[in-house]
């Protein structure tokens, strides 16, 4: 069972995505903010993370950035209500991009994809 | 006695004197100017003299003495009248031509005037003449302008049409500037392209006559040992003029003038009257030439300023944007979470939902509104976004000097010197102006961590093809081969690189731009990142 991180400050987002990939049949954790995530990731090990751009006085970006920098194997997928981050490369460093939309399956199919092309790669390098 | 010629007559007929012209009948009547005129100088006088002579007249004797001073006099007094009259020409001429000179800020028409006024027959009458000018970074005098025949043939049909016509000397200046300006530049293209002499050259006879500040005539100048021979060979003539053109102290150039086709001597009264005339050509041709460049320099200035003019509007207008940007994105975040929270949870609970529970048409209905509800708000946001300009063309040597100065302060601690070589005149390429000056910077950072210790960095852009290429060298360790493979494989290990995951991703985004990142390191040390902009993209 792969074991996902959702990072988002909005409570009731968490507890949907908590709720719709667990019916999925990941593990789910969820963090409110850059500092409990960068706190779970150091506690345990996770096999991707779906992450909010706009964090409460918090930029998601900077996060990715430090995941993609310490973690370069873990993958991220930005899940955002900002569309326009798509076409900013300071974007480009994540895994995937999805905008938040309440028909999660655009998230879910990217999730499988991200993770596939993971395991792929984890078999290739032996 | 009867007397041969008509001196002793008060007033004569026609037929009393046949050396009285046409338009001289005047002096039928006039006593006094017949003799003066006419009778000292005529044949039958001298007769009546001889004759005067043989009869024992007491004044005879002396009468021949008289006349021969007088005779003199005369001769004198018409000479000083030829000078005055020739002076009076030129007088009149240099006011006209000095009247032109003094007015014109056209290098041309200044030009057009100066050459001619040495050239025509109404003006110094030489044969031909070469303008040279020192150029613009003043190290050099350079052949400009030539005019005059090329041979015979021309010289005699170019001075018959001009001999037929009468023009002024300033309507043949005008002819010539519209008629044959170009063509003379043409025509002694060979000649000109040989007179280029270093200023430094001392020993010229151009810097000669330029330091001296005086007119040089150059005489019997193949046969002369004291006289290099090169320039008689190249103007294929022996005597020649040497003019220096001074304004102001300034050396404007130099007018070499010769009788090439006549041959006739250069006197010194030509050479005083081209004195003469220097002064206000040289001060006319600096005045042009200046004019000239500052009119280059407003034109330049002007599209400056219609350049900012657009990049101020474009600032306006992206401000504006911006906001518009700002206040919708803020719109996104605050209806889109809550909008994912209702649709989201309604689709949870329609899940769970028997098929035949009422209470499903209700949350169908939550989810289908809420549907349309971000599909509504995405067409605003996209719309919005299109706004933003983001590939657009721009001057890359612009953006490289301005990301330097960017990173002016952390070179100057760094103490590395950067060593700028921009190549001119590249077109403008079409790219993000944000993104590229990213990758500029990053290399220059990674450039930066490679030479901790000091050194040199150099930056610099050439045209390659169909490409504009910047080549940022560093004079650091050498990347391992390890370090130079995570370029090609983004997020890899790239801690040796030293700038965290900035180079992978100015691969990605030069990638999407159709551009390219390459790294050359070389075994002895230093490292050259080039980025590759392609000049072929019109827009993506």
């Amino acid at each position: 069972m792969a074991k996902l991180l959702v990072v988002d400050d909005e409570a009731n987002l968490r507890l949907l995505y908590a709720q719709e990939l667990s019916d999925e049949g990941y593990e789910v954790v969820t963090a409110a903010s850059a500092f409990e995530a960068v706190e779970k990731l150091e506690a345990a090990p996770f096999d991707l993370v779906v992450l909010d751009i706009k964090l409460k006085n918090e930029s998601g970006i900077e996060l990715l950035q430090r995941i993609v920098k310490e973690r370069h194997t873990l993958p991220v997928i930005l899940c955002t209500a900002f569309s326009c981050y798509k076409d900013d490369f300071s974007a480009w460093l994540a895994d995937g991009y999805v905008v938040k939309s309440s028909d999660m399956g655009e998230l879910k199919d990217e999730i499988r994809r991200v993770l596939t092309k993971k395991q792929k790669a984890a078999l290739a390098a032996g | 006695m009867d007397w041969e010629c008509c001196w002793s007559t008060d007033e004569i007929t026609p037929e009393g004197c046949p050396y009285i012209g046409e338009g001289e009948e005047d002096l039928y009547a006039s006593h006094r100017r017949r003799i003066v005129e006419k009778c000292v100088e005529c044949p039958r006088f001298k007769n009546d003299l001889a004759r005067m002579k043989g009869a024992g007249y007491p004044l005879s004797d002396v009468l021949p003495f008289i006349l021969t001073e007088f005779q003199e006099q005369k001769a004198q007094m018409g000479a000083m009248l030829s000078f005055l009259n020739s002076k009076t020409r030129e007088i009149k001429f240099l006011r006209e031509v000095g009247l032109v000179l003094q007015t014109s800020l056209d290098l041309d028409e200044v030009l057009s005037i100066a050459m001619t006024a040495i050239t025509a027959g109404k003006g110094f009458g030489m044969n031909r003449a070469f303008l040279l000018m020192t150029d613009k970074e003043r190290r050099n005098i350079r052949g400009y302008l030539g005019v005059g025949p090329k041979d015979y043939e021309e010289a005699w049909r170019t001075w018959e049409d001009i001999g037929r016509s009468n023009f002024t000397l300033k309507e043949l200046a005008k002819n010539f500037q519209k008629t044959k300006l170009n063509s003379e530049k043409v025509k002694f293209h060979d000649i000109l392209n040989q007179l280029s002499v270093p200023l430094a050259d001392q020993g010229h006879i151009f810097n000669r006559a330029l330091h001296g500040k005086k007119p040089i005539l150059v005489e019997n100048a193949l046969n002369n040992p004291d006289l290099d021979g090169g320039l008689a060979r190249i103007l294929g003539v022996d005597c020649f003029l040497v003019m220096p053109l001074i304004s102001r102290n300034r050396r404007i150039g130099v007018i070499i003038a010769d009788n090439c086709i006549t041959h006739k001597p250069i006197t010194l009264q030509d050479m005083q009257s081209l004195e003469t005339f220097a002064f206000p050509v040289a001060f006319a041709l600096e005045r042009a030439s200046l004019y000239e460049r500052l009119q280059e320099e407003v034109d330049k200035q002007k599209a400056a300023n219609a350049k900012l003019r657009e990049q101020q509007e474009l600032i306006v207008k992206m401000e504006k944007m911006a906001l518009v940007g700002k206040i919708t994105s803020s719109i996104a975040h605050s209806i889109r979470n809550p909008l994912m929270v209702i649709g989201g949870f309604a689709r949870t609970l329609l899940r769970g939902t028997p098929e035949n529970d009422e209470k499903r048409s209700y949350l169908e209905s939550i989810v289908r509104e809420t549907r349309q509800l971000e599909d509504v708000l995405s067409e605003v946001l996209d719309y919005s976004e299109s706004l933003f300009p983001v590939m657009d063309l721009w001057d890359i040597n612009e953006l490289v000097t301005t990301s330097l100065a960017e990173l002016a302060g952390t070179l100057e601690q760094a103490g590395i010197a950067c060593q700028l070589q921009l190549a001119q005149e590249l077109p403008m390429v079409c790219v993000d102006y944000k993104q590229i000056s990213y990758c500029v910077k990053t290399c220059i950072s990674t450039g930066l961590a490679a030479m901790a210790k000091g050194g040199e960095l150099r930056v610099e852009s050439v045209l390659e093809g169909d490409a504009v290429l910047l080549r940022i060298s560093d004079s650091g360790k050498a990347l391992s081969k390890k370090a130079q493979e995570a370029l090609t494989a983004p997020f890899y290990q790239t801690q040796e690189m030293g700038a965290g995951v900035g180079l992978s991703l100015c691969k990605i985004i030069l990638e999407r731009q159709g551009d390219s990142l390459t790294i050359l390191s070389r075994p002895g040390g230093g490292n050259t990142y080039s980025i590759r902009l392609s000049t072929r993209k019109e827009n993506i």
